[in-house]
């Protein structure tokens, strides 16, 4: 094959391929999708089988009766074929003397008997012929009919009728018809001719009309039974549909209630047990909304009652604020026990002020009812305000305290007073954790996610410890000692404002090396933060800081 | 003359300590304990500014702020025990001109007070803005001979902004030189108090022409 020819095979072969598996694979997203498809191709292959054996047997017990049929005939029409003709030369011999011409005349005679006697549809071939090795007076001259299929005749054949002189022997022949094979029997017999010694009857009989009959049995078989597969394929589709249709009516309701729409309920028609599903699925529906209602009430009242102690703690808060601070401000004038209890009075007043302002935003997380109130920011400058606005603290703890910002640059949609409120939490943290040894504020950004890590080398955490850091009140060493003072729900509060925006914080902490927190923004609503611009390993994994900063060392 | 201060609070603690604070600062305090009596209370006391607790018996701080502002342009503080509610808004849209978030400290609050009492300095005596006339020193403005009345906070507002024509102000740049905060505030203030200022001077305050937006950045006086 020339190579050109070869390219072009090959692409047809190749495209023919990929219909194929394109195929495939529809068919087997259909069978795995569609219980109508699986349901009607089921039964459509499983009529087909039954159709296929019945149809079978039927042809196979029809085609043999009416090979019996036509075999019993023919041997009836053939026996009595011989008689004639065989009474035709022995009524001849008993009357004259044979000669040769009158033989000849005989032999006419005979073949028109025969011929008159056999009536197959078919048509009938015949053939005399003079038995071999016989010495006779005369011989008759071999006769045979235009068209006689001489090479069906086989030397068994043969050798049968010569054996069995004045029996039939029969054999089922293949007849050439213009090219086409068509089946016919061949039947031989004996004439024993007076003078002439004995000679062979061959009959040829064609046998196409019985073919014919069961060509047009089988084709009406084969018709009734693709009509069938069609039948069974409509009524199982309808009967499946039934079905599939108030089912698929449910996942459909199910959807809308999943999407919040409560209310939705299937209808109920009948009593069935499409009916009694529907029923089912609605008293279950009644349930969950029931449930949710009383849940969302339930909220609507936590809601009411954190709001409104927040008014009630408020006011006196604010007149025992007040007092404290005009007896704070007037404490040198008080005797020395007294001016240092102002003092005090006047520092808790505040770390209670803090503490109460933490556990209601804490508590507005709670009932949900915190909104974002979003306006356009540039992360990087917003981390430099932060660190700037620490310098004064950290200088006073000898923290150095670095800025590097290769990423987040660009304008993004934040509540800037929370993402404040996070960086102030991290970087405060690390300040009063850092040990006097730097800190290190990173802005980096990916196309999807913007991150801000804070990294300190100080005391650290061991992991189990790192993994808590978010929880409530929980504080990593109780007898640590505070410069900034923190009501123990920072964290908390941050995780809380990083997950409104659909971010995530993530710390790497080890004792000694000192912790990494990485706050995680998406730059899009829609985007993801599964990863982040600045990865943080697993807490038993080590790690040498962000990118941008190791690159700098 | 000290200047004298309506303080509306049904806490009778809170009243009287603010009351202390208040006289301490060289203020006089007048009290009311509910909304209805605040009303009665401004018209015999005349005060110079009114502290106002927006949670009130009778008539609450909203609506009696409402009442006040349609009868005259006296600074009020909204007193308010939720600092990111619709309270602290509709508080600023019915004419309250600042807010202070309970629990608060008395230096807060002096200086609060402060701001909405001082006396507005200017070089300038006469500014022109779009086709306003503003008079600094009788503190008026009028377009041609009809004089639009504005709260002193309004014309403070108004004032800063046509000083300086075409210079567009930050949002934090007007918190700072009109309320007096030298640290992050609300910036709802300045929202609301444009839109108040704007539906008083403008033709159409849907498509302001003296006092413009300039998106992303803050306001200006003067067209765009």
């Amino acid at each position: 094959m020339p190579p050109r020819a070869q390219g072009t095979f090959g692409r047809v072969r190749r495209r023919l391929r990929r219909w194929v598996r394109r195929g495939w694979r529809a068919v087997a997203y259909l069978w795995q999708r569609s219980l109508m498809f699986r349901s009607v191709a089921i039964s459509v292959a499983t009529t087909g089988l039954a159709v296929a054996i019945i149809g079978t047997a039927v042809m196979i017990s029809i085609s043999n009766n009416v090979y019996a049929q036509r075999r019993d005939q023919i041997e009836a029409e053939s026996a009595r074929a011989t008689i004639v003709a065989q009474g035709i030369f022995d009524a001849a011999t008993a009357t004259e003397d044979n000669n040769q011409s009158e033989l000849e005349t005989l032999q006419t005679e005979a073949q028109q008997a025969i011929l008159s006697n056999t009536t197959s549809p078919g048509g009938t071939d015949i053939a005399i012929e003079r038995s071999p090795d016989q010495s006779a007076p005369q011989t008759l001259q071999t006769i045979v009919s235009p068209g006689f299929p001489d090479e069906v005749i086989t030397d068994e054949l043969r050798q049968a009728v010569q054996r069995d002189t004045g029996k039939l022997s029969l054999q089922p022949v293949r007849l050439d018809d213009g090219g086409r094979k068509e089946p016919g029997l061949a039947v031989g017999s004996t004439l024993q001719i007076p003078n002439a010694g004995q000679y062979e009857l061959y009959l040829v009989y064609e046998l196409s009309d019985a073919q014919q009959t069961l060509d047009f049995v089988s084709q009406t078989l084969s018709i009734g039974g693709v009509g069938l597969m069609v039948l069974i394929a409509l009524v199982t589709s309808l009967v499946v549909r039934l079905v599939v249709v108030p089912i698929r009516g449910a996942a459909e309701t199910s959807r809308k209630i999943a999407a919040g729409r409560l209310d939705e309920r299937i209808p109920v028609r009948g009593h069935d047990d499409i009916a009694t599903l529907a029923r089912s699925f609605n008293g279950m529906a009644d349930a969950v909304s029931r449930q949710i209602t009383q849940l969302a009430e339930l909220s609507r009242v936590q809601q009411r009652f954190v709001s409104d102690v927040s008014h009630e703690l408020r006011t006196p808060l604010t007149t025992i604020r007040l007092a404290g601070d005009v007896l704070y401000d007037s404490r040198h004038a008080f005797e020395p026990a007294v001016g240092r209890s102002a003092e005090l009075l006047h520092a808790q007043i505040e770390r209670f002020e803090l503490l109460l302002a933490d556990l209601l935003e804490i508590s507005r997380y709670d009932a949900q009812a915190v909104q974002l109130d979003t306006e356009p920011v540039v992360p990087a400058s917003l981390a430099a305000d932060i660190v700037d606005e620490f310098r004064p603290l950290a200088e006073r703890a000898g923290v150095d305290l670095q800025l590097v910002t290769p990423g987040g640059h660009t304008t993004m949609q934040l509540d800037a007073k929370r993402i404040r409120r996070i960086l102030r939490n991290l970087v405060g943290n690390a300040v009063e954790h850092g040990e006097a040894k730097p800190v290190q504020v990173v802005v980096d950004s990916d196309a999807r996610t913007v991150a801000i890590a804070v990294r300190d080398h100080g005391v650290g955490m061991p992991p189990e410890d790192a993994a808590r850091v978010f929880d409530r009140f929980w504080r990593a060493d109780p007898s640590r000692k505070r410069t900034i003072g923190g009501t123990g729900l920072g964290l908390a509060i941050s995780l809380g404002d990083a997950n409104l925006h659909g971010g995530r914080i993530d710390v790497w902490s080890r004792p000694g090396e000192g912790s990494t927190f990485v706050l995680t923004l998406p730059r899009t609503e829609q985007a993801q933060t599964a990863t982040s611009a600045i990865p943080l390993p697993e807490l038993d994994e080590p790690y040498d800081g962000p990118r941008a900063v190791r690159e700098d060392s | 003359m000290t200047p004298r201060i309506l303080v509306v609070d049904d806490d009778q603690a809170l009243a009287e300590m603010i009351g202390i604070v208040l006289r301490s600062e060289g203020f006089e305090p007048e009290f009311s304990a509910d909304g209805t009596d605040a009303i009665d209370a401004f018209h015999s006391t005349k005060p110079d500014l009114v502290l106002l607790d927006v949670m009130l018996p009778g008539i609450d701080g909203i609506e009696v702020c409402k009442r006040l502002r349609a009868e005259s342009g006296t600074p009020i503080i909204m007193l308010t025990a939720k600092g990111d509610t619709a309270d602290v808004v509709a508080g600023l849209e019915n004419g309250a001109d600042d807010y202070v978030v309970k629990p608060f400290n008395p230096k807060e609050l002096v200086a609060r007070i402060r701001t909405r009492l001082r006396p507005t300095a200017s070089d300038a005596s006469v500014l022109h803005v779009g086709d306003l006339t503003v008079d600094v020193p009788g503190h008026e403005v009028r377009r041609g001979d009809a004089v639009i009345a504005l709260t002193p906070l309004e014309f403070d507002l108004l004032r800063a902004l046509a000083e300086k024509p075409n210079q567009v102000f930050t949002r934090e740049m007007l918190l700072e030189q009109v309320w007096g905060y030298h640290y992050k505030a609300d910036t709802r203030l300045v929202n609301v108090h444009v839109q108040r200022l704007r539906a008083k001077i403008e033709h159409d305050p849907d498509n302001p022409k003296i006092v413009t937006t300039v998106r992303g950045v803050g306001y200006r006086a003067g067209g765009a």
